[in-house]
């Protein structure tokens, strides 16, 4: 596993954007790469606490595994989900080709 | 005093006694947001005639004397992330430009439903991530004790048209402060509920595991009065709880005496401005001379304060909103949307939770966070053991200068230092006026255990009670016509 600690790299930081789906130039690639590496460099913090014995929490709740009854209810019509649709066809969203 | 001065509770009985109606009421609140919205920019936008058709109906369930409910009539402000069917709702992003849901938050429901009147969207840190609201996708908030001051954020709108009167009340959410901080900042009073005791259905998501909706108010009566209105169960929402909700009006006068009050030393952290200090340490004194028992308590792990990540990759552009356009395939069209539709600090929350959740970082950072996390709840439970609820300052410092810290977000997320292990801790906490500094509000911030909001309120009602810093107007809502 790659340090943490090691200092994020402009080819990272074009990585992760790209993987993120998020256009950026190349200024803002500088900019975000100093930024990031002052942000996980106080993110450290946290391997200051000994959590070798300790549980991850990823949800604070006291319920588990709410269900609701399984009951026609009525539902948001397909005309008012698409009524913000930038583009349509029929009852579908519309988007760019996802393969060429 | 002017109707916008007001509290909710005085304006229901005067309501009720038909002193007033609420649309000459409603009719105040909007002069005064036509009189000072260009200074203060709390408003994203005001629904003018949507407020004025509910005061009307207000009036009539009045007059006919049908099921008049504590905020009926009452103009209030909601926070632009809570949605409103047929309202124009953005997150203050420009990525939701033009995006009007097709239904309403089950909060908004609620308040409809008591006959509140809903004065517009306020404007906030662009998808509530912000503690200044200096990033809003359109424009800043100005603080209406200081223009030159930052409201806090992310509530920023929502507290600066309280303390501005442009509004009687607002309704806000926090994920790591946002309600608390900016109700410090604008000398208004601020509650972020326990995670599952508001529904978050229609609330857009920041951090689903760590977001709470809740009341920002002239004083802790109507805090108890707006959190009654929008607790309890909702089905829509799987992650609210089925606790039953307790009459919080009921134990709200209480008194501190017997309680046992507990004072974190980690919370006074480097950074502390020594007025802000000796505002909290008056406060925690008074609070003992009303008969509650002070000890000091540790929370050692509250300097792993966590940033949270954010779970915006579905903000996309392709189900409503803003679309770039031009893009040659769907990944062009992704890049440049989110390119040009989202602020530099929600990229930056973006990125980072990207690296970190990618291979290889994932167990150094995310799962370590959670377990710390896990820590954080342990400290929480510990300290409940031996006290009813804790004291401390809501933030550092009393409203800084707009611009002071945008070029640097280390020093931006310190902000929130004191307010952030509340909301991973899952309790509850509440922050009331409690002094001036140079004449800019601080506030007090008591945390009570998970489901305590009763003891949280209790607590905080007792000291606005021996006090008149709640009673404090900003300049702006003081000096206005």
């Amino acid at each position: 596993m790659p340090e943490p600690e090691s200092e994020l790299s402009s080819r990272q930081v074009e990585h992760v954007a790209r993987l993120a789906r998020l256009g950026i130039t190349p200024e803002e690639v500088t900019r975000y790469r100093d930024q990031l590496r002052n942000i996980l460099h106080h993110i450290e913090a946290l391997n200051r606490a000994d959590t070798s014995k300790v549980p991850a929490t990823a949800h604070p709740l006291e319920e588990r595994n709410v269900m609701r009854e399984d009951r026609r209810e009525p539902s948001l019509p397909a005309e008012a989900a698409l009524r913000n649709a930038p583009s349509r066809e029929d009852s579908y969203f519309k988007v760019k080709a996802i393969q060429e | 005093m002017k109707l916008y001065q007001r509290t909710i509770r005085d304006l229901h009985k005067m309501l009720v006694d038909r002193e007033i109606s609420s649309v000459e009421l409603t009719d105040a609140v909007l002069n005064q947001i036509d009189a000072v919205g260009d200074k203060t920019k709390a408003y994203l936008l005001v629904t003018r005639e949507l407020a004025l058709r509910q005061a009307q109906a207000a009036d009539d369930r009045l007059r006919a004397n049908r099921d008049v409910r504590p905020l009926t009539g009452i103009p209030i402000a909601l926070k632009d992330v809570l949605c409103v069917t047929d309202v124009a709702s953005t997150a203050g992003s420009k990525i939701l430009r033009g995006f009007t849901p097709p239904y309403s938050a089950t909060v908004v429901e609620r308040l409809e439903g008591e006959g509140a009147v809903f004065l517009g969207k306020t404007n906030c840190d662009e998808f509530a991530m912000g503690s200044s609201n200096e990033n809003s996708g359109y424009w800043p908030v100005h603080n209406p004790w200081a223009l030159d001051r930052v409201p806090g954020g992310s509530s920023g709108g929502s507290a600066a048209a309280v303390a501005s009167g442009e509004a009687i009340a607002a309704l806000g959410s926090d994920t790591g402060g946002s309600i608390r901080q900016p109700a410090a900042l604008t000398g208004i009073v601020g509650l972020k509920p326990t995670y599952g005791r508001v529904s978050r259905y229609g609330l857009i998501a920041f951090a689903s595991s760590l977001d709470q909706i809740g009341p920002m108010t002239r004083d802790v009566v109507d805090g108890a009065l707006l959190l009654q209105a929008i607790a309890g169960h909702d089905p829509r929402d799987s992650t609210s709880s089925s606790r039953p909700v307790p009459d919080y009006l009921a134990t709200l006068t209480d008194g501190v005496r017997g309680m046992r009050l507990g004072v974190p030393k980690e919370y006074f952290v480097a950074g502390m401005e020594p007025a802000v200090e000796q505002s909290i340490r008056d406060a925690i004194r008074l609070l003992e001379q009303q008969g509650a028992s002070i000890e000091e308590v540790s929370l050692p792990h509250s300097d792993v304060a966590l940033p949270a990540y954010s779970n915006l990759a579905r903000y996309d552009g392709t189900r409503y909103g803003f679309q770039a356009g031009g893009g040659r395939n769907i990944i062009e069209e992704y890049m440049l949307t989110r390119q040009q539709g989202f602020g530099a600090e929600v990229k930056r929350r973006i990125m980072l939770g990207t690296y970190a959740l990618s291979s290889g970082y994932y167990d150094a950072y995310y799962l370590q966070a959670q377990k710390v996390r896990t820590l954080i709840i342990e400290d929480f439970k510990r300290a409940f053991k031996k006290v009813d609820a804790l004291l401390g300052a809501t933030s550092p410092t009393a409203a800084f200068e707009l611009g002071a810290k945008t070029q640097d977000p280390v020093a931006m997320y310190l902000n929130d230092i004191i307010t952030i292990p509340a909301n991973l801790g899952n309790v509850c906490g509440i922050s009331v006026p409690c002094g001036l500094v140079d004449g800019l509000p601080i506030g007090l911030q008591v945390i009570a255990p998970g489901f305590g909001e009763e003891a949280a309120l209790r607590v905080a009602y007792a000291f606005e009670a021996a006090t008149e810093f709640h009673k404090a107007r900003s300049p702006l809502m003081g000096a206005a016509a």
